[in-house]
């Protein structure tokens, strides 16, 4: 953090709705994550101002401690930008193009760059429109008139953003491939998910053994991260992916659909969730998460692992736990920082995960037989193999694992 | 108009039990929240439970307001279960508004 990124965080409260003080909490989390020096808090219960959001003796106030940016938590219009910077000597943020700012600052593969720019375009595209409806109202024909060169630019926005699509498209593709290898493979898929924050990376690392980076700040994570782990004799794999946030845009999640697709494609959810956090909030970020798992078509089981249980007593756990039941589906409390809980986690994960399937197969002798044989060994819980006039094999294991041996043994035939 | 109502079961993040589905049509000249919650009412008319309905068919109203004007517990759409729900309630709203208007033609 350095004293040159210092700001001045903003915040109007709707009259009607009642007062919530984890927002401003939250937007500080936030502005700390992104490097930012906080100077001062300024609340305003009051009706949207329509050339400010917030009322203008609050951003004198805000401006009296010499903040480089002012960031507000409610979205501002183009507009309202507009009329801030030309009567205010000061840049502005909203709660929005904060979080953009962290992703930008994070993001190390392709794909989160990407995914990134997207949102960024996607975010200012309308912005560009508007603007550019606002510049051709006083449009003169002739010299200086044309607004040729704006129009482009909306359109190279659109081309960009179109262009960016189909990268991810590709790398959403390449995903998909991965996976079914995977399955192949014979690992089950477990997806992390849960608002951000709520210790999913430090979950990850004490399951698996691993040393992901795990930092008490929102956002650390942004690409989805994969481990093994083995749980009574199934081997699995445990992604851990982007947290979630209250209030985002659609479009930001569209644009991190490629990423999200890690959860909506895996056999187990995992949904992490902060018990440490008041009860209210803690519904809040339950709700949010919820609404980011129906919005990534989520269809899988579910298990909420109710985090950081041992920072409070055993009473006011099981308090929480029964005031958030009709949100938490199977909930089990663990401490990925002191391991407590985790032997029930592991047993409700196994008890969840997709049945195996037993099958009886027949196979010719022959060299592709024995390969696939050798093969399944690895991938399936072999119970029975008998060497009759045809190999026999009783098997328990997935359902692609026996169809991708299927329509090997096919191929075989066929040619 | 029509209102579909399902009366159902749910666990977080799915629908255990539907127990009742019913449909409810109205003819109206204008569309306004009185309009809207009476249709609410008279659908959810002996159906226990608390009432789940998307913002936009109350307008975005704040949840006490809509508690007061419907006279019973009411929420927005928290779980997937229950957002599960109205999509299906959905469904068989504009399937049996489809039926009605065949059936006029």
């Amino acid at each position: 953090m350095t004293e040159s990124k210092t700001a001045v965080l903003l915040m109007r409260e709707n009259p009607a709705n009642p007062a919530d003080p984890y927002r401003m909490k939250e937007l500080r989390g936030l502005a700390n994550a992104a490097g930012y020096l906080v100077l001062d808090e300024i609340k305003q219960r009051r009706e949207r101002d329509h050339r400010f959001q917030i009322g203008r003796g609050k951003i004198e106030e805000a401006l009296a401690h010499h903040p480089k940016k002012l960031i507000f938590y409610n979205p501002l219009s183009p507009t309202q930008v507009f009329n801030i910077r030309s009567e205010f000597p000061v840049q502005v943020l909203d709660r929005f193009n904060l979080i953009l700012e962290i992703f930008a600052s994070r993001a190390s593969t392709r794909e989160a760059k990407l995914q990134v720019e997207l949102a960024r375009l996607s975010y200012d595209a309308p912005q560009v429109r508007s603007e550019l409806a606002l510049k051709k109202r006083g449009e003169q024909p002739g010299f200086r008139g044309a607004g040729a060169y704006e129009q482009s630019m909306y359109h190279d926005i659109r081309g960009r953003m179109a262009k960016i699509r189909a990268e991810l498209r590709e790398v959403e593709a390449m995903g998909e491939g991965r996976r079914r290898r995977r399955r192949e493979m014979g690992f089950d898929l477990i997806a992390l998910a849960g608002y951000t924050n709520a210790g999913k990376s430090t979950l990850l690392n004490t399951l698996t053994g691993s040393g992901v980076v795990a930092l008490d700040q929102p956002f650390t994570t942004l690409s989805p991260t994969t481990r093994a782990l083995e749980i009574n004799s199934r081997r699995a794999l445990l992604t851990d992916t982007v947290g979630f946030i209250d209030d985002l845009p659609h479009f930001l999640i569209k644009a991190f659909h490629s990423t999200l697709s890690e959860i909506a494609q895996a056999d187990l959810v995992l949904l992490v969730a902060d018990l440490s956090d008041p009860l209210e909030l803690l519904r809040r970020k339950l709700v949010a998460s919820h609404k980011a798992l129906w919005d990534c078509q989520v269809t899988a089981p579910m298990i909420t692992v109710l985090n950081k249980v041992d920072q409070l007593d055993e009473f006011d756990a099981r308090m929480k736990v029964d005031r958030i039941r009709d949100l938490a589906p199977n909930p089990v409390m663990v401490s990925a920082h002191s391991s407590q809980g985790l032997e029930t986690l592991k047993e409700l994960i196994h008890e969840r995960l997709p049945p195996l399937k037993e099958y009886q197969i027949r196979l010719p002798y022959n060299s592709r037989s024995f390969g696939e044989l050798s093969r399944l060994y690895r991938t399936c819980e072999l119970l029975n193999v008998r060497y009759e006039e045809e190999l026999i094999l009783s098997l328990r294991g997935r359902a692609e694992d026996v169809a991708r041996m299927r329509k090997t043994m096919n191929d075989e035939l066929a040619e | 108009m029509v209102c579909a109502v399902l009366s159902a079961q749910v666990s977080p993040n799915f629908i255990e039990k539907i127990h009742t589905v019913r449909l409810v049509a109205r003819i109206s000249e204008a569309l306004d929240l009185n309009v809207i919650s009476d249709l609410i009412s008279e659908a959810c008319l002996c159906l226990p439970g608390t009432i789940v309905a998307e913002r936009g068919d109350f307008y975005n109203l704040e949840v006490w307001r809509a508690q007061s004007i419907l006279g019973r517990d009411f929420k927005y759409p928290e779980t997937i279960a229950e957002r599960t729900a109205i999509e299906l309630a959905h469904h068989i709203s504009l399937a049996g508004r489809r039926l009605i208007a065949a059936d006029e033609y």
